[in-house]
């Protein structure tokens, strides 16, 4: 074998070696999460610690799943994530295509002010919209939902401009010369054009609205019926309050995250699209 | 970044002279121009309004609150005016020589388990008008110091949150590129990578910070305590989360792994726009992978690098979810204990000057990260 084939079977080896390590890297915690899942409440807690079940047992994700604070969670989540999610594509798509499509004056700002919006500290406003919250007296999902739309907007209209102008001038030109209005160009033109971005910006913005934990917790204080998931899950206590539930706690890890397996596995061509259009394209 | 949408021609009256003798006339030009300034800001102002009441209207909340003594009473909120006196609660600092403590028969300093013996912070640290507390001890020039707070809770957040803030963002930065450069390489099954590797980014944080707590109990039932034992590393007792000196790796450890998968997809996207022909016109030149690396990659990435870094910088700033399910009350970031002050102990006043001091630090943080990497100048 001459030097040059030996050093490129070396590279070889090395370059899947280390795909390996940033796997097991990446999915280690996923994997000890499923495996202590399905371990017995005696195998769980005995130490050493085992690395694979000894005998599989579902009883976890049952009662898990009989767990009615986590099923209120799950419910919870999927409705404050859907209306933040939706509401900020249908407010965003319109601000999109006028900062993306349209010339005015204060556009410059307005991008600029949006962009502000999304390096806007959550903290920073929390004591603020809190009072604000109190004094209008509004149902804790509404709030909630209410409340996500501040870094669910912003992201939204940024990266829906971004697609907004890749789209070919000619196109809003031609819909104009045939006589089309400024909201009949945007209808029937470019938002079918913009159909599969507006997807891709919407699953982002429904993962960072599921994920959402500081609103969440301060919004739910009193109102524990309108807890979202990760709140359920963080506060998940057992019978006794000296012993966490580990067993438990990672069944819902696991259930939680299959949704998103699946999400990311049938997206992850676009999500990266999607992510990098509206940060990097400039 | 460009604001200015693609090239055609502007419809305002500052066209350069009068194009074709098909173009509009200059008064239907302005017409349509007005048109479609009005539509633009009808198109925006449901987002505007929206932004108005989540963004805008809390912050100057936020602000007016701050000066006040707003508490959460039974059902009333009760405040009355009372100026600067927040922020000096949170940020007052002081310092003090901590005198030896001297043996009054030898005149030598005492010592207490072999070490030299100091005065206790207690004595040494202003009573009146405000009591303040020990931040840090710490020995310089022969003696030794304390910093003292009113506040001290707060001040400790704020170091450990700069450190958590430099020390993740930094690994991540280096781990990212990494991934990046490995993901950009065509090979078989890298559909799978990238769907694992954008698993940790998409878990939510909380579900992802209880695996992590779970892993690391002190015990052998944990995994990491079982792992480093069966290699010989550690008793089997360690105290990831106990041990002080170890909650902040543990915490920027955790970090480093949920969002490193950010940075690799932006650090993706920017070695994606890099011309492929610049590599191999470098490679005929004779210029190893190194010095490909450092004079292509690394200055083309540069733009994406800023993004990155100034995306990662600022989240990490403001980490709230980490601190606030695994560490609970034992240690805070400025945002858990903001909330804390807010929802534990009541103080609205408080906590809304604590949020003003953190929006001015992570505005202080994006300005000079825009001045530095020039993201703004074009």
């Amino acid at each position: 074998m001459s030097p040059r084939a030996r050093a490129r079977i070396a590279r070889r080896t090395l370059f899947w070696l280390l795909v390996a390590v940033i796997l097991v890297y990446l999915l280690l915690p996923f994997y000890w999460a499923v495996v202590s899942a399905l371990k017995t409440e005696a195998e769980l807690i005995r130490t050493p610690a085992s690395y694979w079940p000894q005998r599989v047992s579902f009883a976890n994700f049952e009662s898990v799943l009989g767990n009615a604070a986590f099923v209120r969670g799950v419910l919870n989540s999927a409705v404050v994530a859907s209306a933040a999610t939706l509401l900020s594509l249908a407010v965003g798509a319109f601000a999109g295509y006028a900062l993306g499509q349209l010339r005015f004056r204060g556009k410059t700002p307005s991008l600029y002010g949006i962009l502000a919006m999304t390096m806007f500290p959550q903290v920073a406003v929390l004591a603020g919209l809190y009072a604000v919250i109190r004094l209008l007296a509004m149902p804790s999902l509404l709030s909630v939902t209410l409340s996500y739309l501040l870094f669910t907007l912003p992201f939204t209209v940024w990266v829906l401009q971004a697609f907004f102008r890749g789209l070919p001038a000619s196109l809003l030109q031609a819909a104009q010369v045939d006589g089309a209005t400024m909201m009949q160009s945007f209808w029937h033109v470019l938002l079918p054009l913009t159909a599969p971005a507006l997807v891709t910006t919407g699953l982002l913005a429904f993962v960072k609205a599921w994920n959402e934990y500081l609103f969440a917790l301060t919004f739910t204080v009193i109102d524990r019926s309108a807890r979202t998931v990760p709140v359920a899950i963080a506060l998940f206590s057992g019978e006794s309050a000296y012993q966490q539930p580990f067993g438990e706690i990672m069944a819902a890890a696991v259930l939680v995250t299959i949704p998103l397996v699946v999400l990311v596995f049938a997206f992850q061509r676009r999500i990266v699209q999607g992510l990098t259009a509206g940060a990097v394209k400039e | 970044m460009n604001a200015v949408g693609p090239d055609r021609p502007p419809l305002t009256g500052a066209a350069p002279g009068g194009r074709t003798a098909a173009a509009p006339s200059a008064d239907k030009r302005r017409q349509l121009a007005g048109r479609e300034a009005r539509a633009a800001w009808l198109l925006m102002l449901p987002a505007l309004v929206v932004m108005a009441v989540v963004a805008l209207y809390p912050l100057g909340q936020v602000v007016s609150l701050s000066v006040t003594d707003a508490r959460f009473a039974t059902a009333r909120v009760e405040r009355s005016f009372v100026g600067l006196e927040n922020y000096r609660r949170l940020l007052s600092l002081t310092m003090r020589r901590l005198p030896p403590v001297v043996d009054p028969d030898t005149g030598l300093q005492e010592l207490r388990d072999g070490r030299p013996r100091y005065e206790s912070w207690v004595r040494v640290l202003p009573r009146e008008p405000v009591r303040y507390s020990a931040v840090y001890e710490f020995s310089a020039f022969g003696s030794r110091w304390v910093v003292g707070a009113t506040t001290p809770a707060f001040i400790r957040a704020a170091v450990d949150t700069v450190v958590f803030t430099v020390w993740s963002v930094a690994l991540e930065t280096i781990l990212g590129m990494i991934i990046a450069l490995v993901l950009s390489v065509e090979f078989v099954g890298r559909g799978l990578l990238r769907t694992a590797m954008l698993l940790p980014w998409a878990v939510v944080t909380v579900v992802s910070a209880r695996i992590w707590e779970w892993m690391l109990q002190p015990t052998r039932v944990g995994f990491f305590n079982t792992l480093l034992y069966d290699l010989g590393l550690g008793d089997g007792n360690i105290g990831f989360f106990q041990t002080a000196s170890m909650q902040l790796p543990t915490m920027i450890a955790m970090d480093v792994w949920k969002t490193t998968p950010f940075m690799a997809l932006l650090f993706l996207a920017g070695l994606a726009v890099i011309p492929k022909e610049l590599y191999e016109a470098a490679e005929i030149d004779g210029a190893g992978a190194v010095r490909r690396f450092t004079s292509i990659t690394l200055p083309l990435m540069a733009p994406a690098i800023a993004v990155a870094l100034i995306f990662r910088t600022l989240d990490a700033l403001r980490v709230f979810d980490v601190f606030q399910v695994v560490l609970g009350g034992q240690r805070y970031s400025l945002a858990s204990y903001t909330q804390s002050v807010l929802i534990d102990q009541r103080e609205v006043g408080l906590s809304s000057a604590a949020s003003v001091v953190i929006f001015l630090i992570i505005l202080v943080f994006a300005v000079s990260y825009m001045r530095m990497l020039k993201v703004d100048t074009r």
